[in-house]
């Protein structure tokens, strides 16, 4: 799924991420992020010695949690914490 | 030692003795070291998809890795559907390809791809080795990640001046496992007594796990009416009282039946996949869902689970038969009910008296199913012939049926049916292809021929593209679309082309001699089987539909079938 429309019904969410610095990380990250459904709103990735620490916000009408197990299921991926509050529901 | 002599130093430290590859520039420097290896037997296939499935045969046949090797562009490229469709079944699999030097990589260099950044979708993990200090302790891991928890394809692309490279071994990373404690296994326990109608579903995730002795162990314990998706075909055997077929798309009325009317579904190993739920809203509305996975991110996927157990499945489905054992669940009549369902609602078409008659499909795998020898191992290509293998063979073993679930890829049988021959040399291996599927790796007669493999080739041949003509008829009024192949070769001439003999029968009569005859022969062998065009795989649910709306040969009709479309 690619969304490219951004749904009524799309939760805003807040997820830190830490993963190893190999080669295609990133690109890993950000392809499971959109195949399961998910748009990516902000992004920051901040490299600390074997680590990347990355903060996303992310958009999409999925269960979020459904996206955090894929996230996890990465091998190189160590947390995927959700922060909950940033949750809501767009009414654009 | 170099790189590419690490590689084979952890091919003996693992045990890994069979490979497929094909060899290139940018892989050379591993191809040089084999040349002195007496312990790897390489096994040269004609294509690199070919390498790739064959990996993938040998892997579920065996239930031990499965390794390809390919050099950089080209060669990788073509590695890329036959990992998918181990990535999409779970197949424990090693896949090694050369890249460009280290300094060319990035400068559009001869046969330079990205191949990691063109396979993240397909691996459960990939590597690009950027130093060969580094490569020992990668291959260690992958090796171990490739056969854990959920196993899955793991690709390593190697530079070639690192295979050249003097490697200084580096420690390499433990890894760990996660259990379900005890008191879920009690829930499960309550879960299952407070149950009129318990239903048992399984799938592929069994055998992927080993744990096929646990399973028939609990299946006896429980008592269990049960279902199967087609990767979960043989799970109880061919004996289990209480099993009721494959579930889904083209399963039975008995097995789709009870998941309607279960109160309580116990799925172990199986994702739920949309070929075997059908609408999910509709699928086992009744229903309490247990499931039991090793992969966490399974679990309420598609169907939330009331109850979920994640971890080793063996040691789950022990602690179930324990406590089982001690109190067997009172759900006779239930039993009862879905062994009527069973006798009604089965696969169990008469056989066809006439002798002249044509051949159909299920007749002439009924008959596979009752002559060849209990321990065959049957690797199918994709479309009605599969289905057929699936509906008519009874499988003893869920290794004996070779079947491409997750990806459906058309040419898989023919490469999966060698992989499955170099792990199994003693067992008779049967591909069962149709004849599209079977041109989709032809090229393969020749590894056979090579190898003097003794594999039993089969051929249902019906002209056309069937599967899709079927739902062309049935959902696109009969508007027939680039599914004709009545301009097929000669089969059998081309069986001979590779020096395999081969026969053409077309009459009910001729079955029975024709498959003794292959079966017989002491060497590979193929069978052409013409087929009618116009046969169907019944029952059907349309794409899309619940369960509950199975259309069957009654249903053939035109304005039934235009009811369906709606
Ligand atoms: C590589 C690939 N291309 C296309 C398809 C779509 N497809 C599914 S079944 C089928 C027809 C298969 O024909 P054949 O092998 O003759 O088997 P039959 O259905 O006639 O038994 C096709 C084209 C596929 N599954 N795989
Ligand atoms: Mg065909």
């Amino acid at each position: 799924m690619n969304p490219t429309t951004h749904p009524n019904n799309a939760g805003i969410y807040a997820i830190a991420c830490t993963m190893t610095h190999e080669a295609a990380a990133m690109e890993r990250l950000c392809q499971v992020i959109r195949i399961r459904g998910f748009r990516i709103v902000q992004m920051a990735v901040d490299a600390a010695g074997e680590n990347l620490n990355i903060a996303l916000t992310l958009e999409g009408t999925r269960p979020i949690a459904m996206l955090k197990t894929q996230l996890e299921k990465l091998h190189t991926v160590g947390e995927v914490v959700l922060q909950a509050p940033m949750a809501k529901t767009k009414t654009a | 030692m170099n790189g590419a002599q690490h590689i084979l130093e952890a091919f003996h430290q693992h045990s890994i003795n069979t490979v497929f590859g094909y060899p290139g520039g940018c892989i050379m420097p591993l191809y040089d070291a084999l040349v002195d290896d007496v312990d790897v037997e390489h096994v040269l296939c004609r294509h690199e998809q070919a390498c790739a499935l064959a990996a993938d045969g040998y892997a579920r046949a065996s239930g031990e890795l499965g390794v390809c090797i390919a050099t950089s562009g080209p060669g990788a490229t073509n590695l890329i559907t036959g990992v998918a469709n181990a990535h999409r079944d779970s197949i424990p699999m090693l896949v090694i390809t050369g890249q460009v030097p280290s300094g060319l990589i990035g400068t559009d260099a001869f046969q330079e791809t990205d191949v990691l950044g063109m396979t993240l979708g397909i691996v459960k993990h990939s590597y690009l080795v950027e130093s060969a200090d580094e490569l020992p302790a990668i291959m260690e891991e992958a090796i171990e990640l490739a056969q854990s928890g959920r196993p899955g394809p793991v690709w390593i692309d190697i530079p070639k001046d690192v295979l050249l490279t003097e490697a200084q071994a580096l420690p390499s990373k433990p890894t760990t496992s996660i259990e379900t404690s005890a008191p879920d296994l009690f829930t499960a326990i309550d879960m299952l007594r407070a149950a009129r109608k318990p239903l048992l579903y399984s799938g592929g995730g069994i055998s992927l796990a080993h744990a096929e002795e646990a399973f028939r162990q609990f299946a006896a314990a429980s008592g269990l009416p049960s279902v199967v998706t087609l990767k979960g075909i043989g799970n109880g055997g061919k004996r289990d009282p209480n099993h009721l077929g494959m579930l889904g798309m083209h399963g039975s009325r008995a097995a789709n039946r009870a998941v309607d009317e279960c109160d309580l579904l116990l799925v172990i190993g199986a994702r739920l996949d949309d070929r075997a739920t059908g609408k999910l809203d509709t699928f086992a509305p009744n229903a309490r869902i247990i499931h039991i996975d090793a992969d966490a991110a399974e679990i309420n996927k598609l169907k939330a689970a009331d109850l979920s157990l994640r971890g080793d499945l063996t040691s789950i489905l022990y602690g179930l038969t324990g406590e089982l054992k001690k109190h067997p669940l009172a759900i006779e009549e239930w039993r009862k009910q879905c062994r009527t369902w069973h006798a009604t609602g089965g696969f169990n078409t008469a056989d066809n008296e006439e002798p002249l008659a044509p051949i159909t499909g299920p007749a002439f795998v009924r008959q596979l199913s009752r002559i060849a020898p209990d321990d065959t191992i049957i690797a199918c290509d994709v479309g009605q012939h599969q289905m057929w293998v699936a509906q008519y063979y009874q499988f003893d073993h869920p290794r004996h049926h070779l079947s491409s679930g997750g990806l459906g890829t058309m040419g898989f049988g023919l490469p999966a049916a060698i992989g499955a021959q170099f792990a199994n040399p003693a067992s008779t291996v049967i591909n069962v292809a149709g004849d599209g599927s079977f041109m989709m790796n032809a090229q393969e007669l020749a590894t056979i021929r090579r190898y003097n493999l003794p594999l039993k080739l089969i051929i249902l041949d019906n002209q056309c593209l069937g599967m899709v003509r079927q739902q062309q008829e049935l959902f696109y009024n009969n508007r027939e679309s680039h599914i004709d192949l009545n301009d097929n070769p000669d089969f059998v001439a081309m069986a001979r082309a590779f020096d395999i003999p081969a026969l053409h029968i077309e009459r009910t009569d001729q079955i029975r001699r024709g498959i003794e005859t292959i079966l017989a022969y002491d060497g590979p062998m193929l069978l052409h089987v013409a087929i009618a065009r116009e046969e169907n795989v019944w029952p059907i649910v349309k794409p899309g539909a619940s369960n509950r709306e199975m259309i069957d040969e009654s249903q053939r009709t035109r304005k039934a079938n235009k009811e369906h479309v709606a």
